[in-house]
C-alpha cells in the first residue's frame, strides 16, 4: 500500500512573501536587541527553507558548519500552531556571553538564560511579526532548553516529532567588530502549513 | 510631466507593497531596481527623480548606493524604506543625504506625509 506522503512545496512568489514577511519581523529584533547591546546590528536577508524534519540535522550542519549545538524550544499557538526552536553553534554561544559583555567565566545558569531571552526576542520579533502581517492571532509559551552543547544529529532524536514540515528560517546577525549566528526552525503540523499558506495567498492577493 | 520614480529592493514582494502605498493621484512614471547595481545605473542615466531605497540588499546595500551617489552630487531625492529601524540606522542615512525614513511595512499615510513635506506631492 502507498501512503500518500503530504509533500510541501512553496511557489517562488509564497517563498518571496514569506522571506519578506520574516525580513521585516528580524528587523524589530534586529532593533531590540541593538537596544540590549547599545551596538549596531548588521542584518543580513533571512533565507527560507522548507525541509522534511529528517533532513534537518544535516541542513543545519551544513548552515552552522559546527557539531555541537545549544537549542531553545518556544511553542507557540492560536491561528498558527506548531514549535519554534532556535539554535546556536557552541562557540557562538561563548560570542554571544561577549556580546553582551558577560564576563569570561559566565557561569553555566546565566549563559543558558542568556540564551532563553536571545531566543525569547527573535522568536517573538519573528512569528509576531509574521502573524501580524498576515492578520492572524499568535501566542506564544515560555522558552525552555531542550539541547545543551548536544551533537547535531541527536537533536530531534527522542522527541516524537509529529510534524511533517519545517520551515527553516535562517538567521544572521553581525556587530561591527564580531559575529554572532542562530537558525530559526518552525515546526508546523500539515494542516498548519497549509493554514499558513492560505494566509500567504490571501496576502499575496491583497498586494 | 509625470515625476520618474524608482523603487530599489531585492524582494518583488517589499516593491510591490511600496508601489501599492503611493499615492493613487500622484502623477509618476514608476521603475524598479532589484539591487543597488541597477539602481546606480538608472541614477547615473539621469532617469530617476525620486528613488525608494531598501537598505539590506545582497551585493550593493542601500548604504552604498547614498554613499556613491553622495559622491556623484546626488541630484535625486531618496526616501529610504527599511525593516530595520534601528535608530542608528535612521541617524545614518539621514546623514548620507536621505531625505526620509519610512519602516516598513510601509504606511501610505507616512509615505504621503513625506511627499507634502518636502513639496514633492501637493
Amino acid at each position: 500500500m502507498v501512503t500518500e506522503k503530504f509533500k510541501f512545496v512553496l511557489a517562488d512568489d509564497q517563498k518571496e512573501a514569506l522571506q519578506e514577511i520574516a525580513n521585516i519581523g528580524m528587523g524589530q529584533a534586529g532593533s531590540s536587541i541593538a537596544q540590549v547591546l547599545g551596538e549596531f546590528v548588521q542584518l543580513s536577508i533571512p533565507r527560507i527553507l522548507v525541509v522534511p524534519p529528517e533532513e534537518v540535522p544535516t541542513a543545519l550542519a551544513w548552515n552552522i558548519g559546527e557539531a555541537t549545538v545549544s537549542a531553545v524550544r518556544q511553542a507557540f499557538h492560536s491561528a498558527m500552531r506548531g514549535e519554534a526552536l532556535v539554535i546556536f553553534g557552541q562557540h557562538r554561544c561563548n560570542d554571544l556571553a561577549d556580546l553582551m559583555g558577560y564576563e569570561q567565566d559566565l557561569d553555566h545558569a546565566a549563559e543558558i538564560e542568556l540564551l532563553l531571552d536571545v531566543s525569547n526576542i527573535l522568536v517573538g520579533a519573528c512569528l509576531g511579526g509574521i502573524a501580524e502581517q498576515l492578520q492572524l492571532n499568535i501566542g506564544f509559551s515560555a522558552p525552555s532548553l531542550m539541547a545543551d552543547a548536544l551533537p547535531l544529529e541527536q537533536l530531534l532524536q527522542g522527541s516524537p516529532v509529529p510534524w511533517s514540515t519545517a520551515l527553516l528560517v535562517e538567521v544572521n546577525f553581525r556587530l561591527e567588530t564580531r559575529s554572532f549566528a542562530c537558525h530559526l526552525v518552525l515546526l508546523m503540523p500539515d494542516e498548519e502549513v497549509k493554514a499558513l499558506m492560505v494566509a500567504v495567498d490571501h496576502f499575496l492577493e491583497s498586494l | 510631466m509625470p515625476l520618474s520614480v524608482l523603487v530599489v529592493d531585492d524582494s518583488p514582494i517589499a516593491r510591490k507593497m511600496l508601489i501599492r502605498s503611493l499615492p493613487a493621484a500622484w502623477d509618476i512614471e514608476i521603475a524598479q531596481a532589484c539591487g543597488g547595481a541597477e539602481a546606480l545605473a538608472a541614477y547615473r542615466a539621469g532617469k530617476v527623480e525620486v528613488m525608494f531605497l531598501d537598505l539590506t540588499m545582497p551585493e550593493i546595500d542601500g548604504y552604498q548606493v547614498l554613499e556613491t551617489m553622495r559622491q556623484e552630487d546626488m541630484n535625486c531625492l531618496v526616501i529610504v524604506v527599511s525593516a530595520d529601524i534601528q535608530a542608528e540606522a535612521v541617524d545614518r542615512v539621514m546623514a548620507m543625504g536621505a531625505i526620509a525614513f519610512i519602516k516598513k511595512p510601509v504606511d501610505a499615510a507616512k509615505i504621503e506625509a513625506v511627499l507634502r513635506q518636502y513639496g514633492i506631492w501637493v
